[in-house]
């Protein structure tokens, strides 16, 4: 059975490298995600968070301990990689070394039974696309890290009928310029072709511009799968929190003072969230740098605080202040005025996102 | 600083190089002398030492029957049994290799690294050990003395040095080109010889090389398991020692069966230098 274009669904699955143990380990925790043909994903998370380990249970590569994944509806949990029609393009260079680059290109479709004419016209737009046509009858080896790297990511997109094309981290050996260029014609291709792209980075800045929903992975466990507004404004965990965004979220440790408001340091800052039935008090409040604004004066929702440091980043200052053991930090507009010592910071209450045991109210 | 150690690399590798070369000569030079010539004074190069015959070639040529030895045959012997037990060898050593670098396999408490040990382990113990097995095993099957019984015993010999070789190999081939080969279309069987085998070339070389060697220069099983029908060429050398050593033909005998052996080090030498076997992957 030939899956193309296909609803790639993950049912339950979780994965343990060492299923003898009696306590195993479990490089992915029990879930369920259901990608949309068609559509680009980003997969995110620290080092070692599972991410390859979930491309490689989608791509064949490795069989989950538990669970099942669906092409369409169709079981393919036991099918091997070469029938499930995946493409998937490691983080370092993966060539066939003894072929010329053209070779390279041509053999996923070689592979299965493309005609000639079919190859040479799928190998040049890919070529072109990638900027290797003047390379095509050098043998791959001659050439350099990142043009190896595109050779990788050229064969991964040779094939237009794929189910999905799996990237693990694939522009980490690629120059900014390019790699800036090479985001966009993948949004080009996944547009033209409607092909399902799953990009594995740990780069936010890559999800973010890339991808239409963001899965954000932590220790083997989906935190959050989200549009990359909502990770940025709703972070459903203090990790996700500290993780997306540049600087991190601020975080305080808080207590709740009323059914819509909290005290952090003894002062009252109100939120849009509905905390009537939380029983422990202490929680935790978090607001994005982006949103704290300098106010003129003292007044609702604004805090008082020590201006310690502010840094010109050009499009915008970055200011840190200090309130007892507190650090805030609020990114402003680089022509705002600065005063200097005491300043007033404003949090506006539909942007607070209060967090108990880490996880948004 | 620089100089020093320039200089005294050059010493070192001229120093180096006569000490190899030196018998080589001397052989070369003992090959075309007569009795005369090696017997009464220390003499060094032909026609300005003594007057160089052709007498210690012309023997091993020969036939017994008119007073030569004879070594062409045993030669030929030496280079079907060698090559045939080598490629025989590689392949199925290969294909161990790959398996044991690749699967996860488990016997009770073996696991791969103990059967990667088993198979070098054959070569841990003397081979004087194996010669009563060996004897008796081709004896029951009928192949003592013959050209194929010595390939089966060779086989066992040269395949732990090829699984070792090559396991080693394909440990340093990063997976993720077997699993690239997979991805694009391959079953396991197609992306071990269409993509893993022709990027292994330089550690099938390397397997290669040193199974010729180790199978030419094997004395002992090719001396205890022959007598008459068949004979590999060290044992026919070995047994051109007599009452007076022929010290000519011996030296011609010992040249032309390290043939061989330098052309192919100068073959392997020349692929090597080439960079076609370099940086298998990244």
């Amino acid at each position: 059975m030939e899956f193309i274009m296909a609803k790639i669904e993950l049912s339950n699955i979780s994965h343990t490298y060492n299923p003898s143990d009696p306590n195993p380990t479990y490089a992915l925790n029990p879930f369920s995600m259901t990608w949309e043909n068609g559509k680009r994903y980003a997969i995110l998370g620290p080092s070692g968070c599972g991410k390859t380990t979930m491309l490689n249970i989608v791509s064949g590569l490795v069989r989950p301990s538990k669970g099942k994944i669906l092409f369409d509806e169709n079981d393919v949990t036991n099918l091997i990689t070469e029938e499930r029609n995946i493409a998937q393009v490691f983080q370092f260079p993966v060539i066939y070394n003894t072929m010329t680059v053209y070779d390279n290109l041509a053999f996923p479709l070689k592979c299965r039974d493309f005609s000639k004419e079919k190859i040479e016209e799928r190998v040049k737009s890919v070529s072109d696309t990638l900027r290797l046509s003047s390379f095509l009858n050098l043998p791959a080896r001659k050439l350099t890290a990142d043009q190896k790297q595109l050779i990788s990511l050229g064969r991964g997109l040779v094939r237009e009928d794929v189910a999905g094309v799996l990237m693990d981290e694939p522009l980490t050996v690629i120059d900014p310029d390019l790699k800036f260029r090479l985001r966009r014609n993948l949004k080009e291709i996944n547009e033209q072709y409607k092909t399902t792209l799953v990009y594995v980075t740990h780069d936010q800045n890559e999800a973010m511009t890339f991808a239409d929903n963001i899965i954000v992975m932590d220790q083997g466990e989906i935190v959050q799968v989200g549009l990359p507004k909502d990770l940025f404004e709703r972070p459903k965990t203090t990790f996700v929190g500290y993780f997306i965004g540049s600087p991190a979220m601020n975080i305080f440790e808080s207590e709740v003072s009323s059914d819509y408001s909290v005290k952090i340091n003894n002062i009252e800052i109100k939120t849009n969230s509905n905390l009537s039935k939380i029983k422990d008090k202490n929680v935790k409040l978090g607001i994005r740098s982006e949103f704290i604004n300098v106010a003129e004066k003292e007044g609702q929702n604004t805090i008082k605080a020590l201006l310690k440091r502010v840094e010109d980043f050009g499009n915008f200052k970055l200011l840190t202040a200090s309130m007892g053991d507190f650090v805030i930090k609020s990114k402003v507009n680089r022509e705002m005025p600065i005063p200097n010592g005491d300043i007033n910071l404003y949090i506006p209450p539909e942007k607070c996102c209060v967090y108990i045991n880490e996880k948004l109210i | 600083m620089h100089k020093l150690y320039t200089f005294l690399k050059y010493t070192f590798i001229t120093l180096w190089t006569v000490f190899i070369v030196a018998p080589f000569l001397w052989a070369i030079s003992t090959s075309f002398k007569d009795f005369q010539s090696v017997n009464s004074k220390v003499t060094y190069i032909p026609w300005l030492d003594f007057e160089p015959t052709l007498e210690g070639w012309r023997v091993l040529v020969k036939s017994p029957a008119r007073g030569g030895v004879d070594i062409v045959e045993p030669y030929f012997n030496s280079i079907f049994v060698t090559c045939t037990a080598s490629l025989i060898s590689i392949i199925l050593g290969t294909l161990a290799a790959y398996a044991l670098s690749r699967f996860t396999f488990k016997a009770g408490f073996v696991r791969n690294n103990d059967i990667t040990f088993f198979f070098i382990s054959q070569r841990i113990m003397p081979p004087i050990v194996l010669s009563i097995p060996f004897f008796i095993f081709l004896s029951t099957i009928g192949l003592l003395d013959s050209l194929f019984g010595l390939v089966v015993v060779y086989i066992v010999l040269l395949m732990p040095i090829a699984v070792w070789i090559m396991v080693d190999f394909f440990n340093r081939v990063p997976k993720e080109l077997d699993e690239t080969a997979l991805i694009d279309g391959c079953n396991p069987y197609q992306a071990f010889y269409k993509v893993v085998l022709p990027n292994s070339i330089p550690g099938l070389i390397v397997a290669g090389m040193f199974c010729i060697i180790f199978g030419w220069i094997d004395f002992f099983f090719a001396f205890i398991l022959t007598f008459t029908e068949v004979q590999l060429l060290p044992v026919k050398v070995v047994a051109l020692n007599s009452s007076i050593t022929p010290w000519w033909s011996l030296s011609a005998s010992a040249l032309i069966s390290v043939a061989p052996l330098i052309i192919v080090a100068f073959v392997v030498e020349r692929y090597l230098s080439k960079g076609n076997l370099s940086g298998a992957l990244k």
